[in-house]
């Protein structure tokens, strides 16, 4: 099926780790793990998901008729679970969870309408020290999977609102900006401006829209420009969540973008995207979405961020070159009476956090070289008696060892 | 986006000279279509061009594969993507018209038929344009020729690109309505606009200043 593809040994050892060393770095900020369903009722995904995100959701009815759709998105799932089941945990929580989402859209993920996710949401807390906690948290996932290289660009979705606000333009006018905004298609929205004889600070800062980028000082050069309050709130939260990025000791990889263009309709403040090197994409996304636990009958502040799995792996993969599996430790094969010795070593190297495969069928020496090669082991352990093993690592001679020996023999080797 | 330098990926075919003719005035690169065309990739003063059919214009710079890139308009209408549009490059002024043949009694909308049948190579636009007014339409895909298929019955009219209107006219078919203009467009990868802001920053101010020159 187009979209969907199997993740073979070497890809899934490698997604699975990443999503590992997300949620523990997520644990270690006092994220608690939820699991919610790859099914949700569309009444339920209705509440929060706009018109495209809901047409892009594989649906179908269950037993009783009703419409049911796969997760395209889990912050909305979580939403559901604070503001039900967990609606009498005392605020703010604290939640993280990892799991799959599909889309129908081929072209939204490259081809792959099976994507991975993991994300945290902060709820029921409000404020610039929550919204740096999130961003804070997300470059130190980036790190914990293993990317060093990224950067992670701040904005805040109230700048754009008060600019439209303020823009002086018929309101059709202002719906094909939005449209045009939206495709970040800045021709259209050059020539949509041109046409209105009415000029303001407010037109330059549309037109500047993707080179609003900098350090602190764009907060002053925007300050210059915008005249009105809602501009001028995001402004100054954004000041104040720069501080605290600075305490939280990741200035060095923040830039504040006030050009950011993102699903406005959903995110109510400061919002981030985070991309490493050489990828066209951004690989982590998050911001402050107030509106949604409303909806749920709910209401609370709320601020979250998603991380994408799959472009996660695809940047380590880029940067380390082609992914090699971990290495197994040990292949133990054996002849005759070496079956109980095999099973007994294959246990205690084990016990010992080293990976060993023991031979299903009893194989001579020359054969069991063969099939150790196959295997892919850094050792060969040959088994014929109860009293002494054959030991062999890569490109070394055998060596006659007792089986107590094995296991202390290999840790000294694999560094334990 | 391999390694430090911009890249920009270049149209084959009738927009290709005119880029590097924009490339060169903008000061950026020398670079004959000739050798682009010999080489398909060539790096050279602090820029990588590469020369890849028009279609997989976005494509190149939606994936990163290059930070910029110059493509017709047409092409965005029927590969929208993540990319930032930036820059009217004024290139290549053609329009994406509804032709019908000589003899047929079609016009305005209030003669189209309940379903019009029509062959494109851009179905999506097509498509988009006809159900906003509330028209029913039979989209045939074809990939060359299209100013046949009326002549052979297999289609009411045609939407297709012009850029005189000389092979419609050849074809004895006449434009009933302009869908779009189009001209060359430079786009950009929304990641190369945040992580090397500045370098890329750079070659589309250069690039925006001499394509505001009238040509």
């Amino acid at each position: 099926m187009p979209g969907f593809r199997d993740l073979l040994p070497a890809e899934a050892e490698v997604l699975r780790e990443a999503q590992e060393s997300l949620l523990a770095e997520m644990r270690r900020w006092g994220y608690r793990h939820v699991i919610t369903p790859l099914v949700e009722s569309m009444d339920v995904l209705e509440l929060g998901l706009g018109r495209e995100q809901r047409r892009r959701l594989f649906k179908f009815t269950d037993g009783d008729g009703d419409v049911v759709a796969l997760v395209g998105e889990r912050t909305v799932p979580v939403a559901r679970l604070a503001a039900g089941k967990l609606r009498t945990a005392p605020l703010p929580l604290r939640l993280c969870y990892a799991g799959p989402v599909l889309s129908t859209d081929e072209g939204r993920f490259q081809q792959r309408r099976e994507t991975y996710q993991v994300g945290a949401e902060l709820i029921g807390a409000p404020g610039a020290v929550a919204d740096a906690e999130v961003i804070a948290m997300a470059a130190r996932c980036m790190e914990a999977a293993g990317i060093r290289r990224y950067q992670i660009d701040v904005g805040h979705a109230e700048f754009f609102h008060g600019i439209m606000d303020a823009v002086k333009l018929p309101d059709e006018v202002k719906a094909a900006v939005r449209v045009a905004l939206a495709a970040r298609d800045f021709v259209a929205l050059e020539s949509l401006l041109e046409s209105t004889p009415l000029r303001s600070a407010e037109h330059e800062l549309l037109l500047r829209f993707p080179a609003l980028r900098g350090g602190a000082e764009i907060l002053q050069a925007a300050g210059g420009l915008v005249r009105n309050r809602r501009s001028e709130t995001a402004l100054a939260e954004l000041a104040k969540v720069r501080e605290l990025l600075v305490a939280h000791g990741i200035a060095q990889v923040v830039s504040l973008d006030l050009g950011a263009i993102r699903d406005f309709d959903y995110y109510t403040g400061v919002i981030f995207e985070g991309y490493g090197p050489d990828l066209g994409r951004p690989v982590t996304q998050g911001g402050r979405y107030d509106g949604l636990l409303a909806r749920f009958g709910r209401p609370a502040p709320a601020t979250g961020f998603m991380v994408q799995l799959d472009l996660v792996t695809e940047m380590l993969a880029r940067t380390s070159g082609p992914v090699t599996m971990p290495r197994l430790d040990a292949a133990v094969a054996w002849t005759g009476a070496g079956l109980d010795t095999a099973l007994r070593i294959g246990s205690t190297l084990r016990l010992l956090g080293m990976r060993a495969v023991v031979d299903t069928e009893a194989r001579e020496p020359a054969r069991a070289k063969a099939w150790w090669t196959a295997v892919g082991a850094a050792n060969l352990i040959h088994c014929d008696s109860e009293s002494a093993v054959s030991w062999m690592a890569s490109g070394q001679r055998p060596k006659r060892v007792s089986p107590d020996e094995v296991a202390s023999h290999l840790a000294g080797g694999a560094g334990i | 986006m391999s390694g430090e330098r911009t890249s920009i990926a270049i149209p084959t075919g009738v927009l290709t000279s005119g880029a590097l003719e924009l490339l060169a005035r903008s000061g950026l690169i020398q670079l004959s279509p000739e050798e682009l065309g010999r080489q398909l990739l060539v790096d050279r003063s602090g820029l990588r061009v590469i020369l890849v059919r028009p279609t997989d214009v976005p494509a190149y710079v939606d994936h990163g594969a290059a930070d910029l890139g110059i493509v017709g308009k047409d092409i965005l209408w029927e590969t929208p993507g993540a990319h930032y549009e930036l820059v009217d490059l004024h290139l290549g002024p053609c329009r994406l018209v509804l032709a019908v043949p000589d003899s047929s009694s079609l016009d305005g909308p209030e003669t189209w038929p309940p379903l019009v049948r029509i062959a494109t190579k851009y179905p999506r636009t097509a498509a988009a344009w006809f159900e906003s007014r509330g028209q029913a339409v039979e989209v045939v895909r074809l990939h060359g020729s299209v100013e046949l298929a009326p002549l052979v019955g297999l289609v009411d009219g045609i939407v297709d690109l012009t850029a005189t209107g000389r092979t419609l006219r050849e074809n004895h078919l006449r434009v009933t309505a302009v869908l779009g203009d189009s001209t060359a467009r430079l786009i950009a990868n929304q990641a190369s606009l945040k992580t090397r802001t500045q370098a890329v920053q750079s070659v589309v101010s250069k690039l925006r200043e001499v394509a505001g020159v009238a040509r």
